[in-house]
Parts: structure tokens; C-alpha cells; sequence
């Protein structure tokens, strides 16, 4: 499905790079910083979904060679006063990859601002949240590369514009096999990474005690109905004790929520969800949560390859989500 | 015409509005102007007499004078009638009337944010904020004069995409016109944009959305046959 994308050991990523394509590279910080200068954007994780199914790597790379269509593509490192113009200096036509450092300021303020960005929903932005071993919490920050210059930084953006000829265009989409369930209908007054109060049916209620009472399965996500595109929100920790829950994306106000269905066999279900037709992806990623809730260790995904991550970048910032980049025309 | 004067002219100051001081620095290229109903002292040294009325202070940036900026600094009495005043603004919004609307063009014209901030010389997070509040209903650029936003038309195919001014983009974005959409970018930018429209209350505020969604629709027409076939049925 996704062409040119491969985990690789580091002497074969060195003699792609070497070649001088270009390439975004997911892997583990050891692995990444073995790697040659050149041009590639990277970012930490080590565990990917590969042709042969999920696996954990910390000595291999996952990487996503990127057309190159004429026109040079440009890497970059983008800091916060940067970010909010990403999309206004992407090429008129083309797409940007951008990967954000988890934890970091970058993440949480493209997760709240992005969809106001100038010319965000305009130019094609995709991409990942940059993580680690879960081994490594709290020894280790995830972090992102550049390339070109072997800079690496866990506070920053990396970003890769792309540009195209005007007979070929980028799509972005996703794949999200959750959907909302029958429950209640939960409403938010402000946007955040956390949430005390909510409305549940337009009642006021304290978000930790509803999910307690109705023992909830938080590796279920948030769901919001966005035009008809499914949009997660998933929950991070639940603490009772001091009335908190926190997400890994933030919530909106305007948006009404449900609690996803259960999704019984992701495998199987994501094989009946995958459009016909999608083939030589560009790009693609799938979460950790999904990862890890659905036992995707060893299992494929149809044969969609890419870095497992800490968030997902379709235009704005998901959650628990498959996106993917394919170059049309 | 004197110095005061041509400034009472160019801010279109008008009785019973006055000007109570002026500061001007060269070197960082601002003007500041005071702006009361209170006519102003020949000698500051015994200070100024307390309002007869309660007002309220408020700060705003002015449309520039040739090349200095230039900020009013207005005591407002709690009763005065400012509607309309281009010198004045809302409260809680960073721009007088004059300069909202100038801006407002710019962007309907099409310009940056970015390229806004450096004709206008001001800070990128002053416009953001107004930018924000703007597309969540909390500001405003109507007044009872005649419209200036007359956002720039894109072109997309003849016949393939509505004119900005066609009454099918109103429809979508307030949900009256629902179609099937395909396209992850435009589901979720008009799932933004109808929430924003919910507060949008002004008149050219919406228009300017109107006119940012036709927008989008020129220039991603190759991929929106499916949406566009539905929406000339509207």
C-alpha cells in the first residue's frame, strides 16, 4: 500500500539518504542520531506498523521517502512564533508534513490553535506527534531532527514542504473506526487539555464523577461529529480525587461529544473500513492507543505502513486515528 | 489650518469631542492622542478637574498617519453615544472603528495576516486577537456608513463555482443547505465555520465568511466535483 516506506536498518537508511531523496524518519532517538545528515525531518518513536505487522524497534527506522516532483522540497525546524504561519508558507500547491515533539509547548499550542491558523483547511497539512518507549517516561523527551543540519530539539517543529506540479494534488484523509455511541450527549464551556466541569444533556456535571458512576471504559475516545468526519478525543488519566480528567487532544466548546461505540476487532474492522482503491500512500500513521487497545503487535493493518505515535496531524491535531497522505493525479 | 486642527481633521474629531493631549515620538514613530469632552488646561500644574460625569479610559490603535502609528487614548462618559465614531472602538477590541475596518479590507483583499502587520507596523498577536474575536461574534465592523469590505472575488471554473455573492454559500454555512461531503478539509472547516457563524452577528463579518468559504471552493474545485454537483442544485 504505502510505496517506498519500509523500516530499515540504519546502514540501509544511511544509503537511501546518502542518494539524496528525501525523507521523514520515525525512530528511536538512538537510532535516528546514527543517522547521516542529509535530507530528512525525523522524529523519536520505536514502534511502527510495518508490511509484516505492529513491532517494537529501538535499532531500526521507519522511513517515508517523499516525492520529489521538480521542485525542491524545503525542511525546516519551526518554532511557536513560526507555527501559527505553517499553513499561510506551505507551496500553493503541495502538502507539509510536520512532526511535534510530544509534552512539549509546540504540541499544546498547535493542538489548541491550529484549526484557526491562516489558511489551515486550505493546503494540505499532515503528520505525527513525536513520542518514546513507553519504557522511557519520564527518562526520556521525544524529540524531533533535522537533517540537513543533524539540529535535534524537543521544543520545536520540523517540517517538510512539498511542493507539486500543478497536474498533481495531495489528499489527506483518515480512517476512524470509532463512532459515536447512544449515550449522552457532553458538552464543554472551554477549550483544554483537561476538564472539570461539563454539560451532560445540557446538565451541569463534574466530568470524573460521570465517568466513575457510569464506569466508563476510558480507552473508549471522545467523539465529536465534525460535518460527518469522526474526530477523537481520548482520555489520558481520570482523577477522582481532585475532580480533573485530562485528554491527549484538547476539547472544544460548540462541540457535542459522545462516548465512542466499542470497537470489538480492530483488524477486522479496519480492513472493512479502508477505502478501496487507496494505494501507493505517501504517508500514513496510526496511534499508540489503537496500538496498544487493539493488540496490533504482530497484526497488519492492510498492509497501511507507518510510525505508531503520541498524536496524529490531519489538518489539526487527532487522536486514536489512522490518517493518511496520498498524492492524486 | 493649524497643526491641532489638521489633527481634529484627520481623526474627524467633532464637537464635543476634544483633544487633550498629544504625545508624539519621533524615534519609535507613534503619535498618542487624548480624546475627552473635557476642554484642556492651559497649565497642567494644578492637575485636571474630575469629570462632571463617570467615564470610562479606553486605549485603541488608530488608523497610521503616514508613517507613525497612532494610538487614542479615550475618556468615554458612561452615557456618550459612540456609535459610528471612526476615531472609537468597541470595548475589549484593540482597534478603533477606522483602523478594524481598514484591516478587515486588507484581509478581504487577500493580504496575510503577516503582510497586514508589516504595512500597518503592529505586533502579529494584536491582529490575531482581533481575528479572533471577530470570528467569534465578540466584534464587529458594521457601521451605518457605507460598506467597505468588499472581499476580493476568487475565480474558480465558470459555472463550477458560485459566485462569492451567491446566496447557496449562506445556506451552507448556516445548515440550511446540507450536502454529502467527502472531503476531510472542508468537513472540518465549515464545522468550524458554523460554529463560528452561530455568534457571528454582524453583517460584514459574515460576509467576509462567506467570501473565505467560496474561497476555499475556487481553489480546491478538482477535488469538490461531488460537493459542487450538490450545491448547484441548491
Amino acid at each position: 500500500m504505502n510505496a517506498n516506506n519500509e523500516l530499515l536498518s540504519i546502514a540501509d537508511a544511511t544509503a537511501r539518504i546518502r542518494a539524496g531523496k528525501y525523507f521523514s524518519i520515525a525512530g528511536d532517538e538512538s537510532a535516528l542520531a546514527q543517522l547521516p545528515r542529509g535530507n530528512w525531518i525525523g522524529g523519536t518513536i520505536p514502534y511502527f506498523m510495518t508490511a509484516a505487522g505492529g513491532c517494537t524497534s529501538r535499532d531500526q527506522v521507519f522511513v517515508t521517502e517523499i516525492p520529489a516532483h521538480g521542485e525542491t522540497p524545503r525542511l525546516r525546524l519551526c518554532d511557536l512564533d513560526a507555527l501559527p504561519m505553517i499553513c499561510h508558507n506551505a507551496p500553493d500547491n503541495g502538502f507539509t508534513l510536520l512532526i511535534l515533539p510530544a509534552f512539549s509547548q509546540a504540541h499544546e499550542r498547535f493542538a489548541h490553535d491550529a484549526p484557526n491558523y491562516e489558511d489551515m483547511y486550505m493546503k494540505p497539512l499532515a503528520g505525527w506527534i513525536a513520542g518514546i518507549h513507553l519504557d522511557d517516561l519520564g527518562k526520556r523527551t521525544p524529540k524531533v531532527f533535522l537533517g540537513e543540519t543533524g539540529e535535534m530539539s524537543d521544543q520545536v517543529a520540523a517540517v517538510i514542504d512539498v511542493p507539486l506540479p500543478a497536474e498533481k494534488m495531495a489528499r489527506i484523509d483518515i480512517i476512524n473506526l470509532f463512532r459515536q455511541g447512544d449515550g449522552d450527549a457532553i458538552t464543554f464551556t472551554e477549550a483544554g487539555f483537561s476538564a472539570e466541569h461539563c454539560l451532560v444533556n445540557g446538565q451541569p456535571a463534574v466530568l470524573s464523577d460521570y465517568l466513575t458512576a457510569l464506569r466508563i471504559d476510558t480507552r473508549l475516545p471522545l467523539v465529536a461529529d465534525y460535518c460527518g468526519a469522526m474526530i477523537n478525543v481520548s482520555f489520558k488519566a481520570v482523577v477522582p480525587s481532585e475532580q480533573r480528567v485530562d485528554f491527549y487532544a484538547p476539547v472544544f466548546p460548540g462541540q457535542v461529544y459522545r462516548i465512542a461505540a466499542p470497537v470489538h476487532d480492530y483488524v477486522t474492522a479496519f480492513q472493512e473500513a479502508i477505502p478501496s482503491g487507496i494505494d501507493g500512500l505517501t504517508f500514513s500513521c496510526n496511534c499508540i492507543l489503537n496500538y496498544l487497545h487493539s493488540n496490533l503487535e504482530g497484526r497488519r493493518t492492510a498492509g497501511v505502513t507507518g510510525p505508531i505515535t503520541f498524536g496524529e496531524i490531519a489538518y489539526q491535531l487527532l487522536n486514536q486515528t489512522l490518517v493518511y497522505l496520498s498524492v492524486e493525479g | 489650518m493649524t497643526d491641532i486642527d489638521l489633527l481634529y481633521y484627520v481623526l474627524e474629531l467633532e464637537q464635543p469631542w476634544q483633544i487633550l493631549q498629544i504625545r508624539d515620538d519621533l524615534r519609535s514613530r507613534q503619535i498618542d492622542v487624548w480624546v475627552g469632552t473635557e476642554p484642556p488646561k492651559k497649565s497642567w500644574i494644578f492637575g485636571r478637574k474630575p469629570p462632571a460625569e463617570e467615564a470610562r479610559e479606553y486605549v485603541w490603535r488608530h488608523a497610521n498617519l503616514g508613517t507613525m502609528r497612532c494610538v487614542v487614548h479615550a475618556s468615554i462618559p458612561v452615557r456618550a453615544n459612540t456609535a459610528n465614531l471612526p476615531w472609537c472602538g468597541k470595548a475589549d477590541m484593540p482597534f478603533t472603528r477606522a483602523m478594524a475596518l481598514q484591516v478587515a479590507t486588507m484581509i478581504s483583499q487577500g493580504m496575510s495576516l503577516q503582510r497586514v502587520c508589516v504595512v500597518l507596523d503592529m505586533p502579529v498577536e494584536e491582529l490575531w486577537k482581533f481575528r479572533r474575536r471577530l470570528d467569534s461574534g465578540q466584534g464587529g465592523l458594521a457601521t451605518d456608513g457605507p460598506t467597505a469590505t468588499t472581499p476580493a472575488k476568487q475565480s474558480g471554473s465558470p459555472g463550477l463555482v458560485a459566485d462569492p455573492d451567491d446566496p447557496v454559500w449562506e445556506k451552507l454555512l448556516d445548515g440550511s443547505a446540507n450536502i454529502d461531503i467527502r472531503i476531510l478539509s472542508l468537513k472540518l472547516l465549515l464545522t468550524k465555520m458554523r460554529e463560528q457563524m452561530q455568534a457571528i452577528t454582524d453583517q460584514e463579518v459574515r460576509l467576509l465568511k462567506r467570501y473565505e468559504l467560496q474561497r476555499y471552493f475556487a481553489r480546491n474545485e478538482k477535488q469538490l466535483g461531488h460537493e459542487l454537483a450538490q450545491l448547484r442544485r441548491h
